[in-house]
């Protein structure tokens, strides 16, 4: 779904948040929808509201479509905007978007909720997570006006888990024999953050049962590092020059689900755990990143980095990645534009020589 | 901030000290460490220094070590060669020169030496990139890396100021406050560790009420220049001054010096020494320094007889640090180090402080900085400059890094200044 279209069907049961790293189970529970903005498909429309407000280059689209749609009143039907702190783009959202109330720029929003969920690796965050946890639990009951039980939460957590599991499935058959490429599998994949759980397993189960059918497609296999990207502009721009994109990271394709949540103890707790552990954004701890990236290489060709003009983060792990990416002889390629618009005629050219170069070194190495 | 610039005219002797003391300061910590073999610590400009030199670890300032570099003129071969090896030109460079001056020590001779190893970095997690430059420097030394994490605030007072002296509990929301004093125990039992020394609590309150002095003493400083006829003493030399004390806040020298900078000042307001006779505009920075030209504050005096009178740098000490009653003097710490220069740049904090600071010093002119690549530092900037000119004070802005000088134009730079005062604030 496109944001535009997100902001027009938003209803009173609808939560809509910045990025995928705020606990869906506790939406759910609540009885909302959660509502995820993004940059893509729909990256071509125009913030006119949000670029008087928000400097240049520091928020990526995502969060000039949250606020355009929060200022242009598209969002005043909306149950409530929750933004997590995970990033310090996301954080300055959720302070400009109080600010607008504040100085009477929006005439109303619903209640803006920060969670506060903390990456270090320190001892005392994880304690803290599992409280910020809880207040979010009560502030969702409160905004849906609802009594919500553990019990509750614990069955939630069993039915998304059953949807990760789907989502695994899927993810299974990009690699290492890919059977359906990226610009048609990431919407598959994504729509685990928004369709309910059951909706979802069944979609999901159904796909993969086609899927699977279908005969292996040998192309050169592309794995996109650097920022994530939320949508499929940049899986069609690889795509397009012979390439398939099979791994990514971030929250939006093969790294959606993760592993199950523990649902047998204290499911904030375990929830706390998980989001900060799986959480996949500029606060992804840089060792847990690195490491992540090194099992994601396996059966990779080549390599496109995107490195928004956005990106405070994501380029101090490069020289490391290039290395290792030398190290395993495996070609790269960094772009550097918004990958929710399409690449210029420089960026494709980066494209056709990665492809043109990985072609000729399968090539090589069947002969 | 270092020394101001050598080329720039210092106008009062406390300036010359505090720069002197700098130099030999850091040659001492040299000394410490390779010939005695003490540990040391690099930290970030918002962690607490308190704790670190109360168990005998000196602490060097990340912001002011980069800008040392920088008024060094050794910045641009530094990120050069970070640029070099694939860092795009989008990343903060305020906060990597440090790590650049390491990483890429084979490029040039740093300052007075360089930096030895240190024993331990210390960051506060304020930025997303920190944590990355500082997992990088630490690597590249070799070292330990202790990160202070920065849980996000859900309350927003907007005249935060007036809640942090006496009412600084209610400043910062008590989940967040306890997190960060847990956070700043496990720090002092890994401080005491690598010292030895255990952290004598009764000697942390005593410091703290010494920043609190030092910090009064600022106060008075502020309230001569906000209300002398025309301003005692420029912008640079204020930040020289008061930086020199606040990287060793609350020790005896800080509080001497503190105290000879207070007293040259007054004396000069007494004696009607303006810092540029015939003031006729008097303007304010806003955001970090330009360390890399640290003449441009006073290029307008001559030309226009317009000084810079104030920045943050100054203000935000008595507004920032001090806190009374200090039963508990960790959670008075904490409550300070909780969200410290988020009120420098985020609404509704900065905005509301900075039109507040603008008409205490009868400000006419606010130059903005809009950062070339310290992001997180440029957010809050279009809600400062409508705030600025609601209240009738025009505002330029000013797009530069505040270390890295490739692509400044010091002379369109200051052209721009020119016609800004000319045609804005200058009313003939």
């Amino acid at each position: 779904m496109t944001t535009n279209a997100i902001v027009r069907d938003s209803s009173r049961l609808n939560a809509v948040i910045s990025w995928p790293a705020v606990p869906i189970e506790i939406v759910r529970a609540a009885g909302l929808r959660p509502i995820f903005v993004r940059g893509g498909p729909g990256g071509t429309a125009t913030t006119p509201m949000a670029d008087e407000h928000l400097e240049p280059g520091i928020f990526p689209s995502r969060l000039r479509y949250l606020v355009d749609a929060a200022l242009s009143g598209r969002l005043d039907n909306a149950a409530c905007i929750i933004v997590p702190r995970t990033s310090d783009p996301d954080y300055k959202t959720f302070l400009y978007l109080r600010e607008f109330v504040r100085r009477g720029i929006a005439r109303s929003l619903p209640p803006t909720i920060l969670f506060d969920l903390l990456q270090s690796e320190g001892p005392d965050v994880r304690a803290y997570d599992a409280a910020r946890m809880r207040v979010l639990f009560d502030e969702l009951a409160s905004v849906a006006g609802r009594q919500l039980s553990l019990d509750d939460l614990r069955q939630e957590i069993v039915h998304t888990n059953a949807a990760r599991s789907a989502v695994r499935r899927l993810a299974a058959l990009r690699k290492p024999v890919p059977r359906i490429n990226g610009v048609e599998v990431l919407p598959l994949l994504s729509a685990f953050w928004q369709l309910p759980p059951n909706d979802y397993v069944s979609l999901a189960t159904g796909a993969a049962d086609e899927i699977a059918q279908r005969p292996p497609i040998e192309r050169p296999r592309v794995m996109l590092a650097g920022a994530p990207v939320d949508g499929t502009a940049l899986h069609a721009a690889i795509e397009s020059h012979g390439a398939i994109v099979v791994e990514e990271v971030g929250p939006w394709g093969s790294g959606a689900a993760g592993d199950d949540v523990d649902c047998v103890g204290d499911p904030l707790l375990a929830l706390a755990d998980k989001y900060r552990r799986d959480a996949i954004g500029p606060r992804t701890p840089i060792g847990a990143l690195r490491n992540s990236i090194v099992r994601m290489l396996d059966g990779i060709d080549a390599v496109v980095v995107s490195l928004p003009p956005e990106d405070t983060v994501f380029g101090w792990d490069y020289p490391a990645l290039r290395d290792l990416l030398q190290a395993r002889r495996i070609p790269h390629v960094c772009l550097h534009g918004d990958p929710c618009q399409p690449l210029n005629s420089a960026d494709h050219a980066r494209l056709e020589t990665l492809t043109g170069a990985t072609a000729a070194v399968g090539e090589a190495g069947h002969a | 901030m270092p020394e101001a610039s050598d080329r720039a005219d210092k106008q009062l002797g406390a300036t010359m000290a505090a720069g002197a003391f700098q130099k030999e300061w850091f040659a001492k910590l040299r000394r410490r460490v390779f010939d005695n073999r003490e540990p040391y610590a690099l930290v970030q400009a918002d962690v607490p220094f308190e704790l670190f030199d109360l168990v005998g670890i000196p602490a060097v300032s990340n912001q002011w070590w980069a800008a040392i570099v920088a008024a060094k003129r050794q910045a641009p071969a530094y990120l050069d060669a970070m640029d070099a090896d694939g860092h795009h030109d989008g990343l903060c460079r305020y906060c990597s020169l440090g790590y650049a001056s390491t990483r890429y020590c084979d490029v040039q001779q740093p300052p007075w030496g360089g930096l030895p190893t240190p024993k331990l970095l210390c960051a506060r997690l304020t930025c997303d990139c920190i944590h990355r430059v500082f997992s990088l420097w630490a690597e590249a030394f070799g070292s330990e890396l202790f990160e202070i994490d920065h849980p996000g605030a859900g309350d927003l007072p907007p005249r935060w100021w007036e809640l942090g002296r006496h009412r600084w509990r209610e400043l910062v929301e008590p989940h967040r406050l306890a997190f960060v004093v847990s956070t700043l125990e496990r720090l002092v039992e890994r401080l005491e560790a690598i010292s030895g020394r255990q952290l004598d609590r009764g000697a942390l309150r005593q410091r703290l009420e010494s920043v609190n002095q030092q910090e009064e003493v600022f106060d008075s400083v502020r309230r001569l220049i906000a209300t002398a006829p025309e301003t005692p003493v420029r912008m640079t030399e204020q930040i020289s001054n008061v930086m020199a004390t606040q990287w060793v806040r609350g020790t005896e020298w800080a509080l001497a010096h503190a105290r000879a900078f207070h007293d040259e000042v007054k004396h000069r307001v007494e004696k009607g020494i303006a810092a540029c006779p015939g003031e006729q505009a008097r303007l304010m920075w806003v955001g970090a320094g330009l360390w890399h030209d640290t003449d441009f504050y006073t290029a307008f005096e001559e030309s226009h007889r317009a000084v810079f009178v104030w920045s943050m740098y100054l203000a935000f000490g008595p507004d920032g640090y001090i806190r009374y009653g200090l039963d508990d003097p960790m959670a008075a710490l904490a409550s300070r180090t909780a969200s410290f220069n988020e009120y420098l740049h985020n609404p509704p904090w900065a905005a509301e402080w900075i039109v507040q600071q603008a008409r205490d010093h009868r400000i006419d002119g606010a130059l903005v900085l809009r950062p070339r690549s310290m992001k997180p530092a440029g957010t809050g900037r279009l809600f400062i400059e409508r705030a600025l000119e609601e209240a009738g004070i025009a505002v330029l802005p000013i797009e530069g890094d505040v270390v890295d000088a490739r692509a400044w134009d010091a002379a369109a730079a200051r052209a721009a200044v020119k016609s800004f005062l000319e045609t804005r604030v200058i009313r003939r």
